[in-house]
């Protein structure tokens, strides 16, 4: 068990630092920052709502920016190893392949974590600037964002052990977006009377993550309308919150390996 | 229960290709066995089955009929290639690590312990002539750099097998010369060698043993020597004659042999076989040739490769 976790937390050491090493990383780091310069100027132009637009912008551009990175960075994090011919000389040493793909998955969520901590400060450090205060609702917000990234990489890891990157790409955004519009789904099954339209949401509903469960700022929950800059949900929302995410990657790991095992270097 | 080093028995491996699911065949019962200690040559033309046995042996394809072992562990396993090292044709590594960090988690992926693992990265870096370049990122390298930043790898778990796919390709003289070295010196650590070449002279120097696999088959397999033919095929004699010598003596020598050359001063040509030979000279003699070497040549290993491919008829590369 314990060699295991020794291999496992290699592979995760060099994909973090082959990460950390990828100059488009620190460009999306970038786009965040201007993301958060918008919400300033934008803040500005609606006069009495700059903490609102601040606290806003920021979540959504955590939000998006994070899932972005989780998806170009997930799309070839198995495909690119084999296209390069790097996994020749890992899979022949003494490791598992299912550890290869934890290890893998491991890295990225680590430099997935830190990129969402380097948004966050750059959303805190504005809503400094424009003397917005820091609210338990926003860290709880970031927290789901958080996890949401790490859900959005499992689907992109997964894709990544069977298609290319470009088609990994389209997959993993299109059940990103499918993922955020689970309310739209489940309002669709509710009141069409298509019946090809009801049984295709039901489908989505049933194989796509629900992700609309950690970007619910300003949406309603059991009837309640919830929102960083009013009423938010509390820690146990959040548990649980994690916990579907947990599942859902453990899931799509189990899967990736699976696919991962039966493959044929070549 | 066998000794060997590697057991190969009827081995099978089968693709299908990605939409049609046709079928290709790429090894059709390979059998062989590699004794400890030895230097065994895996010979073949492009799409033969070479590298496809060794990726099945090394884990990185899954075996479709047939068994194999290595020191007695079925393949693939772990614990099979727990004790082997393996370096890839052509070798790709992570561009953006020095080759002391790819040492490093070759060695965590061995479970080599931390003190240790750099203690064997430090040593075999000056072993394969990368001292100078330990801080530079591996996409800097060049090709021989890289080959020998990948044997490095290979032999950071301190194997008992070494299996090295076209260890030479691509190499320049230097290259291949210090790759050679590097088996010698493995060998006579009492490693045993597996590996494939095209470059056939590299292989009769080095091979104690060698298997020619044509086809996804193993045509032939023993001591370099043993498969060749020891009959003299031809000798090529090299005689002084003078610029001058009648011109009817010219060709009355030539005609005793095939393939001539005058040259100034000089007459070379190829006589069949070896029982001619003395006439052949003792004639030249006659008309004022002088001989300066006599030289006859037997089937080399190369004779018997191409003999092997001309025997299966039009090439047809597999997948290799």
């Amino acid at each position: 068990m314990t060699a295991s976790v020794g291999r496992i937390w290699a592979v995760a050491l060099n994909t973090f630092r082959e990460a950390a090493r990828s100059k488009v990383l620190y460009g999306l780091v970038g786009l965040v920052f201007v993301i958060n310069l918008l919400a300033v100027v934008v803040g500005e132009m609606s006069l009495t709502q700059q903490a609102r637009v601040a606290r806003d912008f920021g979540l959504a551009g955590i939000s998006i920016a994070g899932a972005l990175t989780a998806i170009y960075l997930g799309v070839a994090l198995l495909y690119g190893e084999i296209q390069r011919r790097t996994i020749y000389a890992i899979i022949s040493k003494p490791i598992g392949r299912w550890e290869f793909v934890v290890g893998k998955y491991l890295g990225m969520a680590l430099v997935l974590t830190l990129a969402v901590v380097l948004f966050a400060l750059a959303m805190v450090l504005l809503l400094r600037f424009q003397d917005v205060p820091l609210t338990g609702a926003v860290i709880r917000a970031v927290v789901l964002a958080w996890f949401e990234v790490l859900t959005v990489a499992a689907v992109a890891v997964f894709f990544s052990s069977f298609s290319s990157p470009f088609l990994s790409g389209i997959f993993a955004l299109a059940l990103w977006i499918i993922g955020r519009l689970t309310p739209d789904l489940r309002a669709a099954v509710a009141s069409t009377h298509t019946p090809w339209i009801k049984y295709a949401a039901k489908g989505a509903l049933a194989i796509v993550p629900d992700l609309h469960l950690y970007a619910l700022s300003g949406r309603a929950i059991d009837g309640t309308h919830v929102s960083v800059n009013g009423t938010f949900v509390g820690w146990g929302y959040v548990a649980t919150g994690a916990l579907h995410g947990a599942l859902w990657i453990g899931a799509l790991l189990v899967l990736a390996c699976a696919v991962f095992r039966k493959r044929d270097f070549v | 229960m066998s000794t060997a080093v590697v057991h190969v028995a009827n081995l099978a491996k089968t693709y299908r290709t990605p939409f049609r699911r046709k079928k290709v065949e790429a090894l059709r019962g390979v059998s062989f066995e590699v004794a400890p200690g030895e230097v065994f040559g895996f010979l073949g033309p492009n799409g033969a089955g070479k590298t496809t046995t060794i990726r099945c042996l090394v884990g990185l394809c899954a075996i479709t009929g047939g068994e194999a072992r290595i020191l007695g562990q079925p393949v693939p396993s772990r614990a099979a290639r727990a004790r082997l090292g393996f370096l890839p044709e052509h070798p790709y590594f992570y561009e953006y690590l020095t080759v002391g960090e790819l040492l490093d988690l070759g060695g965590r992926l061995c479970g080599v312990a931390g003190p240790e693992r750099r203690q064997r990265a430090a040593t075999l870096i000056e072993r394969v002539g990368l001292g100078h370049a330990r801080n530079l990122p591996v996409k800097k390298f060049s090709k021989g750099m890289m080959q020998r930043a990948g044997l490095a790898l290979a032999l950071i778990n301190r194997p008992e097998l070494l299996i090295l796919d076209e260890p030479m390709s691509g190499l320049d003289p230097i290259g291949r010369k210090e790759v050679r070295d590097l088996i010698l010196e493995q060998r006579d650590a009492g490693t045993t060698v597996l590996f494939s070449s095209h470059i056939l002279s590299d292989v009769e120097s080095l091979c104690d043993r060698v298997a020619i696999c044509v086809a996804g088959t193993i045509r032939d397999i023993g001591r370099p020597r043993d498969l060749v033919d020891a009959t003299t095929l031809d000798t090529d004699v090299r005689l002084a004659l003078a610029d001058d010598a009648p011109a009817d003596a010219v060709a009355a020598i030539s005609a005793r042999g095939s393939a001539v050359r005058r040259m100034p001063g000089e007459l070379v040509m190829t006589v069949a076989g070896a029982d001619d030979v003395d006439a052949v000279l003792a004639f030249a003699h006659g008309h004022g040739a002088r001989v300066i070497s006599v030289t006859p040549r037997h089937e080399t290993l190369e004779d018997l490769f191409l003999r092997r491919v001309a025997d299966d008829g039009p090439r047809q590369e597999l997948v290799s």
